[in-house]
């Protein structure tokens, strides 16, 4: 028999992790209060895992790990599977395409590019053909009141005025430019009219 | 099927579930990844109990315990073809199943950071271990019992918890464990030694 009494440290490797010596176990069997301890912590351990097996067992009752074991060869089932694509534009659904935007993404990506070069245009418009200038399209400006050429209510005209070929001949010129060219992947990105439809 | 000759026979002989494993590598490795679906499912259906178990005392939440076993599983089989038939499926399982738990408490606690509280959004599964023979009385001293371990367990700092967790729970031995959790078996031990000792003192005193 073992002359000293069994650490608590390894009492509770003895009930946990690796069985106990011969000779442990002999002083187990002989002496009372060490047997008496084992037990003691036996019996708390009984109580911790018995406690936390019914807490999970509770939570996770048989109908609900059948329902996980479906999920699980469910999810496993559609794994390697290649993603679904979704053709765009819809007319050409016949044919095997590789969607790498959204075409609601595209949309945006349209509207934006749109948005850009109106606003181009209308920048580089309203800078070469300043108000006031002579002739054509007419502006009704209303000063205020106070202005003291306008004390009457005076309505002061400003013309505008463009020949067709002149704004075109503009338009011509903001495409050709950099900030047209920089829209350019953009504009590739956006579906044509006649794929629409 | 031809064996090698020269093949060294592993020292201890595998476990059922091992020797499972084993087969649906082999199947996925021969492209029998159908075979090997429903050879899993029977796998599953081995370790489901073991898991929700580890996976409930480790997250204290039944929705989470789900999800972290779901992975932990569909992560098993996507890696099927690294399992090493020469350690037990068991210890492999368990490392993948821990892993997932800790990714799980990771997000919950960056998504806690952001929610607002709520009065007690806690899932409180039916504490019940008595058993129906019990008398009202026995029974509700058996619930008290119950919510007394749950809250001593619970105090035990997350190292701590995690190693009585395995080694208690989920029966690994001090080696396995290290494996489990990449850290030496002195160290599982000491954090076992103070995880039990902590429990001593919380709830001996009471009974």
């Amino acid at each position: 028999m073992t002359p000293l009494h069994l650490s608590d440290d390894r009492l509770i490797e003895v009930c946990l992790l690796e069985a106990a010596s011969i000779a442990e176990q002999e002083h187990l069997g002989a002496c009372a209060r060490c047997d008496a301890r084992r037990a003691r912590l036996r019996r708390l351990l009984d109580d911790v895992s018995g406690a936390a097996v019914a807490e999970a067992d509770a939570a996770f009752p048989p109908d609900r790990l059948a329902r996980q074991l479906a999920r699980i060869l469910s999810q496993l089932q559609h794994d390697g599977r290649p993603g679904r694509l979704i053709a765009f534009p819809a007319g050409h659904a016949h044919e095997p395409t590789v969607s790498r935007t959204r075409p609601s993404t595209r949309w945006i990506a349209a509207a934006a590019v749109a948005g850009l070069v109106i606003g181009v245009l209308a920048g580089r418009f309203g800078h070469d053909y300043p108000l006031g200038r002579p002739g054509g399209t007419r502006i009704a400006v209303t000063r205020s009141a106070d202005a003291p050429d306008l004390r009457t209510g005076a309505i002061l005209e400003i013309s505008t005025a463009v020949s067709e070929e002149e704004f075109l001949s503009q338009i011509e010129i903001a495409i050709d430019g950099p900030a047209a060219a920089a829209l350019q992947p953009l504009d590739d990105l956006t579906p044509l009219p006649w794929e629409v439809r | 099927m031809a064996v090698s000759v020269g093949a060294v026979a592993p020292v201890a002989p595998l476990s059922r579930d091992s020797q499972l494993a084993a087969e649906i590598k082999a199947l996925v490795v021969g492209g029998e990844r159908d075979a090997a679906r429903d050879r899993y499912g029977d796998l599953v259906a081995r370790q489901q109990r073991r898991a929700v178990r580890i996976a409930y005392q480790y997250l204290r939440d039944a929705h989470d315990a789900d999800e972290a076993v779901q992975d932990a599983f569909v992560k098993v089989f996507t890696h099927i073809t690294s399992y090493r038939e020469d350690l037990p499926f068991e210890v492999w399982f368990t490392r993948i199943l821990v892993n997932a738990c800790l990714d799980l408490r990771k997000s919950r606690s960056r998504r806690l950071r952001w929610s607002v509280p709520m009065a007690s959004t806690k899932e409180s599964a039916p504490t019940d271990p008595a058993t129906p023979e019990q008398t009202p009385e026995q029974r509700l001293v058996s619930r008290e019992r119950a919510n007394e371990i749950t809250t001593a367990v619970e105090s035990l700092p997350d190292r701590q918890r995690t190693v009585f967790t395995l080694c208690h729970l989920a029966e690994q031995t001090a080696a396995e464990v290290s494996k489990t959790l990449g850290v030496s078996e002195a160290t599982v031990r000491v954090h076992l030694f103070r995880a039990i000792r902590k429990l001593r003192r919380l709830l001996e005193h009471k009974q």
